[in-house]
């Protein structure tokens, strides 16, 4: 793993959580390298001549291939093993994130720079969101255990970075760095004034937009109130200028066509299947004419066969990404459409995983993220 | 740091259904046998820093960890150690007993520590 860019208020683990952490994340790459691959020979081997064997044919989806691979006893080693190793991640940050608390909540009143923040506790943390614990993140993005409390924050700094091993950049904002580099490649004269940020939890990619563009107002939104206090300090402790706020993306304060980009990193496969209508609309409506929508998500189930399907939706199952499910045969343009947006003027971008310096997550160039993209 | 309050705990474990892998004691087993993995690996870690302190500052041979000899108050820290550690590696079941004790269905099991 690569080291992560230290900023000052970051949890820095001691000895033994560091080592820890780095035992996480060395097991999740032998995970991913040496382990999941059996998958494969597994289905291929045994568990697909078995079910032709069965019913004459080969599994139709995804959902019954479901029905017979968690069966085998390969799949639920590495199955196990892999929800294990997420357990594992949480455990071994929160350790650092715990012992400094107080050190951390008097950095963070401390620290000078620039941006804002504004709280709002009448915001309702919606269903989606607190059924269950994303990831797996005890607690999750909300969940206030001190005043002024930016634990959550923290721990989702680091444990995201495990969970990526690295793959989002020593800053761990590579997700920025990708949509960012879109949008100026794809609208390269395109005069961009004020943006916002949707479901920004710490704010790394929208940090990242502010500091390379200082001449742009930058808003940032999220439920989560501890991780936009730490979202807060971070831009400041990294140079950025950001103002973030605590709202839900379906239903903001912020006046019409007030927006030159509106965008979200990773944020719609956390939603409801409503609440990415009330998201698209709410674009819709913040956009000034001409201006852009752009949600950056993981992969839909199209164009993927029935196992590359079902093994992409061990997160669903596995750790709480339950409303992925949803995101993943959704008819997004015709969300947009709903949303008020010109069908015409809507499309989904496949986009590369790679930033300037030529880094990728997932150590593989040929992945990309669905970028689902309207202009008003 | 000087504070009177106690310290604030963080939640260790997330809310929502856990998957049933294999059974739910061969499911904890295995969550055992990764911690202890993983505890190893730290130990084995900080105890590679030691040596390598060691040897760089001349403090100690080698030959002077085979003839330690321990005092009651290192036993103690040692045991506070253990014990904390005894608790990571079965947390699994620490966990069950947390969610038997929260159905208040009859089955509540008083703890003495």
């Amino acid at each position: 793993m690569i080291p992560q860019t230290m900023h000052s208020i970051f949890a820095k683990p001691n000895h033994d959580e560091a080592s820890r952490q780095n035992f996480v994340n060395d097991f999740r790459v032998h995970l991913a390298s040496k382990v999941f691959p059996g998958n494969f020979p597994a289905y291929f081997g045994r568990v697909l001549p078995a079910f032709i064997k069965a019913q004459g044919r080969e599994p139709k989806d995804r959902h019954e291939v479901r029905k017979v691979m968690t069966k085998d006893p390969y799949y639920q080693l590495w199955s196990a093993m892999q929800r294990n190793s997420q357990e594992m991640i949480w455990d071994s940050v929160i350790d650092a994130v715990e012992r400094q608390l107080p050190d951390l909540l008097k950095k963070a009143k401390d620290l000078k720079g620039k941006g804002s923040l504004t709280l709002n506790p009448n915001v309702e943390v919606p269903k989606y969101h607190n059924a269950a614990d994303i990831h797996l993140q005890p607690g999750a993005y909300h969940t206030d255990v001190a005043p002024d409390d930016l634990s959550a924050g923290a721990i989702y700094d680091r444990g995201t970075y495990i969970y990526s091993m690295g793959g989002l950049g020593a800053e761990n904002d590579g997700l920025g760095r990708i949509l960012q580099k879109f949008f100026h490649k794809q609208y390269p004269d395109k005069k961009i004034e004020r943006v916002l940020d949707m479901g920004c939890t710490i704010g790394g990619s929208v940090s990242f937009w502010s500091t390379k563009e200082p001449g742009t107002e930058f808003h940032a939104i999220d439920v989560g109130a501890p991780c936009l206090r730490y979202g807060h300090a971070r831009a400041k402790a990294v140079g950025a200028n950001v103002h973030f706020s605590q709202q839900n993306a379906e239903k903001t304060n912020f006046l019409d066509a007030s927006f030159d980009v509106v965008t979200s990193h990773i944020l719609l496969h956390e939603t409801s299947r409503q609440a990415i209508q009330n998201i698209f609309k709410e674009c819709y409506r913040l956009l000034k004419p001409g201006g852009v929508m752009m949600h950056l998500d993981l992969p839909q189930a199209f164009g993927q066969n029935p196992l590359e399907g079902f093994l992409w939706e061990w997160e669903i199952y596995n750790n709480n990404e339950h409303f992925y499910g949803q995101l993943r045969e959704l008819d997004t343009a015709d969300v947009a459409t709903k949303a008020g947006f010109d069908p015409a003027k809507f499309k989904i971008h496949q986009v590369a995983s790679t930033w300037d310096d030529g880094q990728t997550p997932y150590s593989n160039e040929n992945f990309t993220f669905p970028v689902y993209v309207a202009v008003k | 740091m000087a504070d009177d309050k106690k310290p604030v705990k963080l939640p260790r474990t997330a809310k929502g259904k856990k998957p049933i892998y294999f059974d739910s004691t061969t499911d904890k087993l295995l969550s055992m046998v990764l911690t202890l993995m993983g505890e190893l690996s730290v130990m084995r870690d900080r105890l590679d820093t030691v040596e390598r302190l060691a040897e760089k500052k001349g403090v100690f041979k080698l030959d002077d960890i085979e003839n330690y000899e321990l005092t009651e108050e290192v036993n103690k820290i040692r045991g506070e150690r253990r014990a904390a550690y005894i608790a990571r590696v079965l947390k699994s079941v620490q966990d069950e007993l947390d969610a038997l004790q929260q159905q208040g269905d009859g089955m509540n099991v008083e703890i003495t520590q």
